[in-house]
């Protein structure tokens, strides 16, 4: 492992360093739990690393919170999100993810930046991220700021919309508009702990006091080169009353799921594997 | 030719300057250039925990953690528990009494997981549960112990504070 690194420590210290590298071949480098082992299994050629791991800018690094949003620095780590009372309370599904990644030590420097960027279709941060409808914002080195649904910001494994004069600042989630939640994160692996997802499934609802789901937000891992969002299973579960749906209304949801999974078969699971996964752990949402 | 930068840290309560390459590892740093061999390599790929150092108060595996990253910060290894009048830390007291060490390769990591922890949990007033104690340790591999001494060992360090 060999490269060069380049440390801002402001905002104007990292688009300097963006612009600087555009001719050069540069990554950038937020927790590195992904990168490090990248680079030891792909070496990369006069590499430049443009480490943002001591940015001290807030806009990088706080959560905060107004009447619409909450919004979290890319390089929140999955800790923080874990000791957020704002994100334990009111966005379950965000807390559960985070909580799933690898191990104590990896939520300590793991960001959800990286795990974004990074652009795995298991990645369990970003999962939830997209049940939640976020939004990234993204800067260049201009100083100039765009927004972009998180579900198309993602194109593809290790795939993303961003440009190479483009940096993720910081991502969006829409308040809830409901204090009635269901929400939560199903992740099947191999084995309890330190295990990447095989499947997940993360589902964020807002109900009415009556129990009528509102707003459904679904996103599942792993079972395609994105992480979709389940927009047709979500429209069909709106308007329902969470607590008495009939067997067939379930059956119907967790088809309608699976017209998100295309997985293929690898070294963890076979395709077979994570369809059926995908649908008992669907279906399996309102016993 | 790459160019090496210096950086300062707090290492085991001391302040210490040092040129390192910057694509460095801090468990290259600490082993090599301190002379550190308490974080263990393992797998080198954030697996095992046998790695695992203290920086600012957080555990985290030294095999996934570039060197200059360490600028500024205080970093603890396991050569830093305890103290002049107490050789061991309570964690390692606690370690030995459940017999929590067998061949050792995994305990070094271990130790500083349960110290940060236990730390954190003190400050915030928190006793955690068994449950949540296992969970804490799940990015530590031990071939040997079974890993109940390792949780038996873990919990008794919180009775030993609810005591204080
Ligand atoms: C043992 C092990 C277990 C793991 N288990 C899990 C798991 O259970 N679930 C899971 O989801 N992940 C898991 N991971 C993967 C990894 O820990 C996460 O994806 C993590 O969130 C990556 O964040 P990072 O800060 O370490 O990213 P880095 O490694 O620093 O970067 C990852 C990618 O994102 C890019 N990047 C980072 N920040 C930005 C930014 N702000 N703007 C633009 N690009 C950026 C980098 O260039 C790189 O391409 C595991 C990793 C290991 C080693
Ligand atoms: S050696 Fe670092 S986690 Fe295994
Ligand atoms: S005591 Fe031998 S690996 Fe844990």
């Amino acid at each position: 492992m060999d490269f060069e690194v380049v440390t801002p420590h402001t905002q104007s210290e990292l688009l300097g360093a963006i612009a600087a590298n555009q001719g050069k071949n540069f990554r950038i480098g937020a927790g590195y739990t992904d990168l490090i082992n990248q680079f030891k299994l792909r070496p990369e050629r006069d590499l430049t690393v443009i480490n943002i791991a001591q940015i001290r800018e807030d806009t990088f690094r706080n959560i905060s919170k107004n009447d619409r949003c909450i919004e979290l620095g890319a390089l929140v780590t999955a800790s923080d999100l874990l000791g957020n009372d704002t994100v334990r309370k009111e966005f379950p599904v965000l807390c559960e993810a985070a909580s799933s990644v690898a191990s104590m030590q990896i939520r300590n420097t793991a960001t959800i930046g990286g795990n974004i960027c990074n652009a795995s279709p298991s990645a369990d941060m970003s999962g939830a991220l997209v049940a939640l409808q976020a939004r990234c914002r993204i800067l260049n080195v201009k100083g100039e700021r765009r927004e972009e649904p998180l579900v198309s910001f993602i194109r593809g494994p290790r795939q993303t919309s961003l440009e190479k004069h483009e940096i993720l600042e910081r991502i969006i989630i829409p308040q809830n508009t409901s204090a009635v939640i269901k929400s939560g994160f199903e992740k099947i692996g191999a084995r309890k702990s330190m295990e990447i997802s095989i499947v997940f499934l993360a589902y964020h609802f807002q109900l009415s006091e009556s129990g009528i789901i509102e707003k459904a937000g679904i996103a599942c891992g792993a079972v395609a080169p994105v992480i979709p969002f389940a927009d047709r299973a979500c429209a069909y579960i709106v308007g329902k009353r969470l607590n008495e749906l009939k067997d067939d209304e379930k059956e119907a949801f967790a088809q309608k799921v699976m017209e998100y999974a295309a997985p293929i078969s690898d070294i963890r699971a076979s395709a077979w594997y994570r369809n059926e996964v995908l649908y008992n752990i669907s279906k399996a949402l309102f016993e | 030719m790459n160019n090496w930068v210096e950086i300062t840290m707090k290492l085991n309560g001391k302040t210490v300057s040092c040129r390192v390459k910057p694509s460095s590892l801090l468990i290259d740093l600490l082993r090599d250039e301190f002379k550190l061999k308490g974080a263990k390599p393992g797998c080198l790929e954030g697996e095992c925990g046998a790695c695992a150092v203290i920086i600012d108060g957080n555990a985290i595996n030294s095999c996934m953690y570039l060197a200059i990253n360490a600028e500024g910060k205080e970093v603890t290894t396991i050569e830093g528990l305890g103290s002049d009048d107490n050789l061991l830390d309570a964690v390692q007291e606690k370690m030995l009494s459940h017999g929590a060490v067998q061949c050792g390769f995994c305990s070094t990591g271990v130790a500083m997981s349960i110290k940060a922890y236990s730390e954190k949990m003190k400050a915030l007033g928190i006793k955690p549960t068994r449950e949540e104690i296992k969970k804490t340790l799940e990015g530590h591999l031990c071939r040997c112990t079974g890993y109940i001494k390792i949780i038996d060992a873990a919990e008794a360090v919180f009775e030993e504070g609810s005591e204080m």
